[in-house]
């Protein structure tokens, strides 16, 4: 996935909507920025498939050695995918953030609420302004 | 002098039978256990124990103690944690055996001492605090917390009414918060503005009919007095909330200005920091809570009380929320604070704050020229430092000028706390350090701001051990010895 | 002052640099409104030797387990503290220290801590313990919490009425505020029965907490009530004796998940109900949910190994309202303690004490129901506590004549248990002697 192609969230979340049989899928992760921002990371809690996510409101957690940031979701809808090795395998979030690194897959309801997400663009400067 | 080939563990001395006590014959006719128990309850081997000699035992232990920095080696001026002096006066009366040797089901006419002392301390404690009610039942300042909380939340619903929010600064505890969820509560956290004082603007945004209570730290944990707290107070009372003061601050005020006369309903003791109970490498401690006369009957049972010139404990309180610890409390702390008190009687107590306020100034006049401290040129007990200036300029962290504190024999600050400070520093003297001590400190800090930020990163380099890799101890915990694939 | 090193020299000097006039002027920051006026009123100070004369005189008023013979226990033991524990825990650097935020400089308490770790696992047989909570009593309490939190059923737990009273109280009070529900199997025959268990556990039950040997001294049914509470998705959290463990079977192999229990036998003396040291160890699945602090091994930048705080995202001061639980402290001082006593005892000190007891315990059983008077409340076998009923039932007035005579007899069990209004709760430890035991048995018959 190039992270020009996603949308992003003011709390450093991408997610990558795909068209898959009829449905919208949206593919979640966090950014290399963030990833950056959060140090070595150490632990990762990812929620069940099943679980319904809505957009802003927190589906995870990760944890660096003195710190726990929550992930919120980008989007809204239900939990269809879980990468549930990464945990076990944290430094692939660093390695490959937009790829191998992608932690949910969602069926969104609607556009899920991508439409209201920044673009690459919008991101960047975002992040610029917070570094 | 220090034994370097310490870090054997006990379990890597052990050896097939070795062994340290002996105990006496049986001087009772030896049955057979597994007559006396069933079979099917015992074990069929021996505890998995180290087997060990005495003097391995004694060699080890004090070995290992040797690789600590402690009050009685070191300045450790380790900010809200109040490492003042221990006083070994207290360690032997806590061991008189009319005091070590009481068991806490023991009838009250057998301990009427113990229940003298204790019936005192909670006369003293309110009246430091201004707030005559007291139980000294909590083991902790943070149960403490916990268990006023349950006193206001058992006095909301006696009164029939929906309370369901405690507020705090963002610059409180993390108990705060936490106790607030234990006792039911939903968390509300108020801003503090850039002075380090509560955001009244943001309090007022927050303040509805819901508050149950407010949780104040004042001094606050940035080392300054909120003179807001009556103001504060006023606008949560007419709310219908209660104000709660978290003590842990209580050693710049003692004499000085009592928590009831500025607006608080409740508190606590944080006996082991301002009355100089040990910490003993993490615990214990003890955490008294002192309330109006309003919310006394709400306090945990049993209570000491006096009738005539008999001493008993109250257990028959029925508005009381009941018990949060077995037994007493932590009553080897209290006794050593009883102690603490009565050396220092009145006057005593209030040269505590003045000094220790007094030694924290000092210490901010020296620092000040070497580290910024953002809330000012004046302060309380402690004050927070920030290195943000010095990191920016030299990438030398609050953590690296800590770390290189070791090597010159000075305990370390407290680090990154509060979270309302970038790369906080925060230090407290207490009152009993010298004014050499602390021109020691202030010269070294100064020193190492002028080393190498090479060397401060990889600080501390005389010490036992160099900085140890906390990643790979969080990634794959290892929380106990297994005999295997450990390195050596 | 005894513990002030300025002069007033030093004080001088020490306002011209802060450039204050006065001590007094750093406090003009609190409203004068605010400022106490007149000196506390607290008796006034007292120097070393009348600080001894006055507390020793407080301290002679009080009967102890040195002046009279102690058969209390409920929960707190008099057994026997060998002199190591104190001449080691006694060393300042241990007792003047605090938890280890700077491992560099805390290597001492942090192998403490993660050998004392290692010895709670190896006792209980457990994955992970903790580097220790206050007391038995809340870490039952956060026993319950945890598994609360791990089954995600925060409504409802099942306790045994044989579990140590106050610790039940301390439930009921922490769950008045969460509301959350206890309900209370009876042990009428000193123990509970496992079908009382079984019909009072559904899927809504977070855990089964049980204690063995329980507050009677009677000996629970652990593996049958374990099955029960597994097959219903809830945990069993298992109260324990550290000294039992001489002997019985480890709280792991009899299925319990969380272990809990008071450590103050391991070589902390009674001090009328505290400090004491909560022991909690559970199946590592269960490690991130966890109370307290934890130490774990690592390497230093050079290689060596070495021990630091891990885990530390559960706790309170990273996670506040959502951490695990408010702890802060741990009781480090007792958790050394405990080290040390286990380290002297060794496996063959904690069983033979084990042994005294329970033989000391069933001797003096049998010749305190060998009279007319007294006997067994209840028939099941016991390990150093058993529970004696007074056919007179006049349980007051005969401790009170048993302290008279010179011994603490017993502990009265009405105010917990109102049928049982005429007894009382014996406890022997290794410390008793035949003598002792046989004088105690004359003191009751009299």
């Amino acid at each position: 996935m190039k992270p020009e192609q996603l949308r992003y969230a003011e709390t450093h979340e991408w997610v990558a909507v795909t068209d898959e049989g009829g449905r919208k899928v949206g593919t979640v992760g966090i950014t290399a920025f963030a990833i950056e921002q959060l140090t070595d990371l150490v632990h990762m809690v990812l929620p069940k498939v099943g679980k319904a996510v809505e957009q802003g409101k927190e589906f995870g957690e990760v944890e660096s050695v003195k710190a726990v940031s929550s992930l919120y979701s980008p989007v809204n809808g239900e939990v269809i995918a879980v990468n549930s090795d990464l945990p076990n395998r944290l430094e692939t979030l660093g390695s490959d953030p937009y790829g191998e690194g992608w932690m949910i897959k969602v069926a969104l309801a609607g556009d899920g609420g991508a439409s209201k997400l920044m673009d690459h663009a919008a991101y960047q400067k975002q992040c610029a302004a917070e570094g | 002098m220090r034994n370097l080939k310490t870090s054997t563990l006990l379990f890597e001395l052990s050896k097939p039978a070795r062994r340290a006590a002996t105990l006496p014959a049986c001087d009772v006719p030896v049955e057979r256990i597994d007559k006396l128990l069933p079979k099917d309850s015992l074990s069929e081997r021996l505890p998995p124990l180290p087997e060990v000699s005495e003097p391995e035992v004694v060699r080890h232990f004090t070995n290992l103690s040797t690789l600590n920095m402690s009050v009685d080696t070191h300045f450790y001026p380790l900010g809200s944690c109040t490492m003042k002096y221990n006083s070994k006066r207290n360690e032997r009366m806590a061991a008189l055996p009319g005091i070590a040797d009481l068991h806490p089901h023991q009838p009250d006419e057998t301990i009427q001492g113990m229940l003298e002392l204790l019936y005192e301390l909670q006369q003293i404690l309110g009246e430091i605090s201004g707030l005559p009610a007291v139980s000294l039942q909590p083991a902790a300042g943070a149960h403490g917390e916990l268990a006023a909380l349950m006193v206001a939340a058992a006095y909301f619903r006696d009164k029939k009414l929906l309370r369901t929010k405690v507020l705090a600064p963002d610059s409180a505890h993390g108990t705060n918060p936490a106790s607030a969820k234990m006792a039911g509560f939903e968390f509300v956290t108020v801003k503090s503005n850039a002075a380090g004082f509560v955001d009244m603007e943001d309090l007022q945004s927050k303040l509805d009919d819901q508050i149950a209570v407010f949780m104040i730290t004042n001094p606050s944990t940035l080392g300054i007095f909120d003179k807001q707290v009556s103001q504060i107070a006023q606008l949560v009372h007419k709310m219908g909330g209660l104000i709660y003061l978290d003590g842990a601050n209580m050693n710049a005020i003692l004499g000085i200005t009592r928590p009831g006369d500025f607006g608080a309903d409740m508190m606590h003791y944080n006996p082991h920091k301002t009355f100089s109970g040990p910490h003993g490498g993490g615990g214990p401690g003890a955490g008294p809570i002192c309330v109006t006369d309003i919310l006394g009957p709400y306090l945990p049972a049993p209570v000491v009380e006096k009738v005539e010139d008999k001493f008993r404990l109250a257990y028959d309180r029925a508005q009381s929320i009941g018990r949060v610890r077995s037994f007493f409390g932590n009553v080897g702390v209290l006794v050593r604070a009883w102690c603490y008190i009565r050396t220092h009687g009145p006057e005593g107590l209030k040269a505590v704050a003045e000094n220790a306020v007094l030694n924290a100034n000092y210490l901010l006049s020296r620092v000040k020229h070497i580290l910024p401290v953002p809330q000012g040129d004046r302060c309380m007990h402690e004050f927070v430092a920030s290195a943000a200036a010095i990191k920016k300029k030299t990438s030398v962290s609050a953590m690296d000028l800590a770390k290189r504190l070791l090597d010159y024999g000075f305990h370390a600050p407290t680090v990154y706390f509060p979270l309302t400070v970038p790369e906080a520093m925060m230090i407290e003297p207490t009152e009993t350090e010298s004014k050499e001590t602390m021109d020691a400190f202030a010269e070294i800090l100064f020193r190492i701001t002028e080393e190498s930020p090479e060397l401060l990163h990889e600080a501390p380099h005389s010490t036992i051990i160099s900085r140890p890799d906390e990643v790979r101890a969080a990634r794959q915990p290892m929380m106990r010895w297994k005999g295997d694939g450990n390195v050596r | 002052m005894p513990y002030f090193y300025n002069t007033p020299e030093d004080q001088q000097a020490m306002l011209a640099a802060i450039g204050a006039s006065s001590v007094d002027e750093l406090f003009d920051v609190i409203p004068a409104e605010h400022r106490l006026k007149r000196p506390l009123a607290l008796p006034p100070a007292l120097s070393e030797m009348e600080l001894a004369q006055q507390l020793g005189a407080l301290a002679a008023k009080n009967d102890h387990a040195g002046s009279k013979v102690c058969f209390l226990g409920g929960g707190s033991y008099d057994h026997f503290v060998p002199a190591v524990v104190d001449a080691l825990a006694g060393r300042g650097e241990f007792y003047t220290s605090y938890t280890p935020y700077q491992p560099e400089v805390a290597q001492g308490n942090l192998q403490v801590m993660f050998e004392y770790q290692t010895l709670i696992c190896e006792l209980t047989g457990m994955d992970v313990s903790n580097a220790s909570l206050y007391d038995g009593g809340s870490a039952a309490a956060e026993g319950v919490l945890l598994a609360m939190s791990v089954t995600g059923r925060p409504g409802k737990v099942v306790v045994a009425g044989s579990v140590n009273p106050e610790y039940r109280q301390i439930l009921e009070t922490y769950f008045e505020c969460i509301g959350a529900h206890l309900v209370t199997v009876p042990a009428a025959s000193g123990i509970v029965r496992p079908a009382d268990v079984a019909a009072a556990v559904d899927s809504d039950t977070a855990c089964v907490l049980l204690q063995h040997p329980n507050f009677f001294g009677c000996l629970e049914d652990v593996a049958a009530i374990s099955k029960i509470a597994h097959d219903a998705g809830a945990l069993l959290v298992q109260s324990f004796d550290p000294i039992s463990l001489g002997l019985l079977k480890r709280p792991a192999d009899l299925g319990a998940d969380v272990a809990v229990a008071e450590g103050q036998s391991l070589g902390t003396p009674m001090l009328y109900g505290g400090p004491y040291l909560g022991i909690m160890a559970c199946k590592e699945a269960f490690v991130r949910r966890m109370p307290g602090r934890i130490a774990g091994q690592t390497v230093d930048r050079r290689g060596r190994r070495c021990w630091v705080l891990t885990l530390q995202t559960r706790e309170q001061h990273i996670r506040r309202e959502k951490a695990t639980s408010n702890i802060c402290t741990n009781q480090g001082l007792f958790a050394l303690r405990a080290a040390i006593y286990l380290a002297q005892m060794g496996p063959q000190g904690l069983k033979e004490t084990a042994e005294l007891c329970v033989r000391k315990a069933a001797y003096a059983k049998q010749q305190l129901t060998a009279g007319s008077r007294f006997s067994a409340a209840f028939s099941q076998p016991t390990f150093k506590e058993f529970v004696i009923r007074d056919k007179q039932n006049r349980v007051a007035d005969l401790l009170k004549s048993a302290s008279a005579a010179g011994y603490l007899a017993g502990i009265p069990l009405g105010k917990w248990y109102p049928e049982l209004e005429d007894c009382f709760l014996v406890t022997v430890t290794e410390k008793r002697t035949k003598g002792e035991i046989e004088g105690l048995t004359r003191s009751l018959n009299q």
